[in-house]
């Protein structure tokens, strides 16, 4: 018995011991898990966006805090599609999903995001209200202007009535991905709200019938604003920005209906494999120098208000006194109704 | 003596040969097509809701939608059309030029068929940029049109069927062109030759001895092309522009797009169905035509 008792005892030592090693075996490596942070996949769209949050956030905030972070590149409908797809899975493939506002609320309607903590965003503090999602946390926010060409355009528009008028011909352009906004602004311009976008169907029917160009993306408008085939279309303020930097003769005005805000943002798939870190990733995104990069390389408004933006760039980008009374944000959940039959009426009797 | 024996314990039988050279392809194939369509066709009879995505669920609304909806049979019907055209301008184009491969003795053969090859070397995406910097109303076209003084204006090719016309053959020639090659390279040029013997003419030869004889390789080309043109998405899309619309690109903006997987699926079928029936009947009538 007593021999049995040492045998037990023995044997207990040595599992106590063998779990010592594994833990001093062990340790070291979670501790240097802890100080490195891990991986952290980015779902976001390609192009400059992408090689911006590498240059403002990735590289100079990330990767000394010993982070790998990596881009899973991609348009918002594949991303949003494999969200859906993954969200069966217990382990996603991505920590964070770049997307509008319009989308994250979307994707959260779908029960596909895990409540932001805050408490673990310190940068959050110092984020506008509007940016500021229980899901979701805005990135860079714009507003949706009238460009026009002045060469071509010869009274200056002050109103989406205005830009969106059949009386421009075919010289005024319309952005086909850009369907949910048109139809906003044409709804905004003919006496409806962002909760009826009924009454801008038939001003836009008339823009089309007049010959309205539409064109399939924002780059196909850019090149039909320099070749001068286009002399107006509404877009974002950013964009107008980045345009005009690249030699564009158009001017911007903030329509006196409103300006609806883009606001993109992202959000943390609820089955991310890092969730601490995707967190980590949002604040570091909030910081100052890469919000004030952000707006000098992209043209887009910071979303905290201890980025110190200098005043020519604020002037250029962003918004006076007046023009930001008359900011709007987006009914998301009207959109998220109706977006599919909002699309089957751009498809079949606007374009059709 | 022994040794060159086979043991026939050793010997399969060859039932057990064929189907041990069949199953891993099989396998590929059932993992790979068959199990994703039967997934595709199941989803197809679910319903869709904005918040939901999908509901499970066994209804035929989202055929009953596409067939009731003249805007989703027009796209069909312009699908099949488009197909059609770029498939017979593709088969008229190609013929000759694989004759002419086919025939030749020069040293410079590898070379020429290394031509025909070269335009599978880039993808279709890239093919079509490079007809967008053509077709621009400030393109290369329509610079060469009004500096030359033939027009005034540009001319919009862009965003047009004629643009993807034009661009699906592009893409499809090169698959028509070398399946007609290795048929005609097995037809005896001493047929030729007899016919021409026996006093007929060139356009007699022809229609009477080499496309009765270059048939399966027509009807093969002509399979090839079809189904490409009907599938095809980058071309429509990039060329098309966002008011041309065909069936690819309506499905992938229904999965994309709108996240409506069952509507997407429905379509998908009906355009694989549609390629299928079209696909076997025209199969058919060319072996009756040329049974003999």
């Amino acid at each position: 018995m007593d021999k049995h008792s040492s045998n037990i005892k023995r044997r207990r030592l040595m599992q106590a011991g063998g779990a010592l090693a594994g833990i001093a075996a062990v340790g070291p490596w979670s501790l240097a898990q802890a100080q490195s942070g891990g991986r952290i996949v980015v779902g976001t769209w390609g192009g400059d966006y992408s090689k911006l949050l590498s240059k403002n956030i990735d590289t100079p905030l990330m990767v000394p805090k010993k982070y790998e972070v990596v881009h899973d590149i991609g348009g918002d409908p594949e991303r949003r599609a494999k969200m859906r797809a993954e969200a069966r899975l217990p382990r996603g493939t991505s920590d964070l999903q770049g997307l509008s506002a319009a989308q994250m609320f979307e994707m959260n309607d779908a029960g596909l995001c895990l409540p932001i903590d805050y408490a673990k965003i310190p940068n959050a503090q110092y984020l506008l209200p509007q940016m500021k999602y229980p899901y979701g946390v805005g990135h860079i926010y714009s507003g949706k202007v009238i460009l026009y060409n002045p060469k071509l355009i010869s009274t200056p528009p002050t109103s989406f009535a205005d830009a969106l008028n059949a009386k421009h011909g075919n010289k005024l352009g319309i952005i086909d991905i850009q369907y949910q906004f048109t139809m906003m602004a044409a709804a905004l311009a003919s006496g409806g709200s962002m909760t009826n976008y009924e009454p801008g169907k038939e001003r836009l029917i008339a823009c089309r019938k007049a010959g309205a160009k539409i064109l399939p993306t924002n780059e196909a408008m850019a090149q039909a604003l320099q070749n001068e085939e286009v002399g107006i279309c509404i877009m974002w303020k950013a964009r107008a920005v980045q345009w005009q930097k690249a030699g564009a003769k158009v001017e911007t005005v903030a329509p006196k209906e409103g300006v609806p805000l883009y606001i993109s943002g992202f959000v943390i798939p609820k089955n991310a494999p890092n969730k601490d870190g995707a967190h980590f990733w949002l604040n570091e995104m909030l910081e100052p120098s890469a919000q004030e990069a952000f707006a000098e390389d992209m043209g887009y408004n910071a979303t905290v208000i201890n980025a110190k933006i200098p005043p020519e760039t604020e002037k250029r980008i962003g918004f006076n006194a007046e023009e930001r009374k008359r900011l709007v944000d987006l009914d998301y959940s009207y959109l998220a109704k109706n977006d599919a039959a909002l699309k089957e009426w751009w498809d079949k009797t606007f374009k059709g | 003596m022994a040794a060159v024996v086979a043991s026939p314990a050793r010997t399969l039988a060859p039932g057990w040969t064929a189907a041990a050279m069949v199953a891993p392809a099989s396998i590929v194939v059932t993992i790979g097509i068959v199990v994703p369509i039967l997934i595709l066709f199941r989803y197809s009879l679910n319903q869709y809701t904005p918040a939901k995505m999908m509901v499970d669920a066994v209804t035929i609304e989202n055929y009953a939608k596409f067939f009731t909806d003249p805007f989703y049979v027009a796209i069909l019907l312009r699908t099949i059309r488009v197909a059609a055209l770029c498939t017979a301008i593709c088969v008229v184009l190609a013929f000759p030029m694989a004759y002419c491969l086919a025939r030749t003795r020069s040293r410079f053969k590898n070379l020429l068929l290394m031509v025909v090859i070269l335009p599978l070397f880039v993808g279709n995406a890239v093919r079509a940029a490079g007809w967008m910097v053509l077709f621009g109303n400030r393109g290369f076209v329509n610079t060469l049109l009004m500096e030359s003084g033939i027009t005034r204006e540009p001319l919009q090719i862009m965003y047009t069927e004629l643009a993807v016309v034009i661009g699906i053959i592009a893409v499809n020639l090169p698959f028509v062109v070398l399946t007609l090659q290795a048929v005609l390279e097995g037809i005896d040029r001493a047929i030729e030759e007899a016919a021409q013997g026996l006093g007929a003419g060139p356009w007699r030869t022809f229609g009477h001895v080499i496309l009765p004889l270059a048939m399966p390789g027509v009807v093969a080309g002509t399979i090839l092309s079809f189904i490409l043109a009907m599938n095809a998405y980058a071309t429509p899309v990039l060329l098309g522009g966002p008011t041309f619309q065909m069936m690819g690109p309506t499905v992938y903006n229904q999965f994309a797009g709108l996240s409506n997987w069952p509507f997407g699926a429905a379509l998908s079928f009906v355009l694989m169905t549609a390629t299928l029936l079209l696909t076997v009947t025209s199969n058919w009538v060319a072996h009756r035509r040329y049974r003999r």
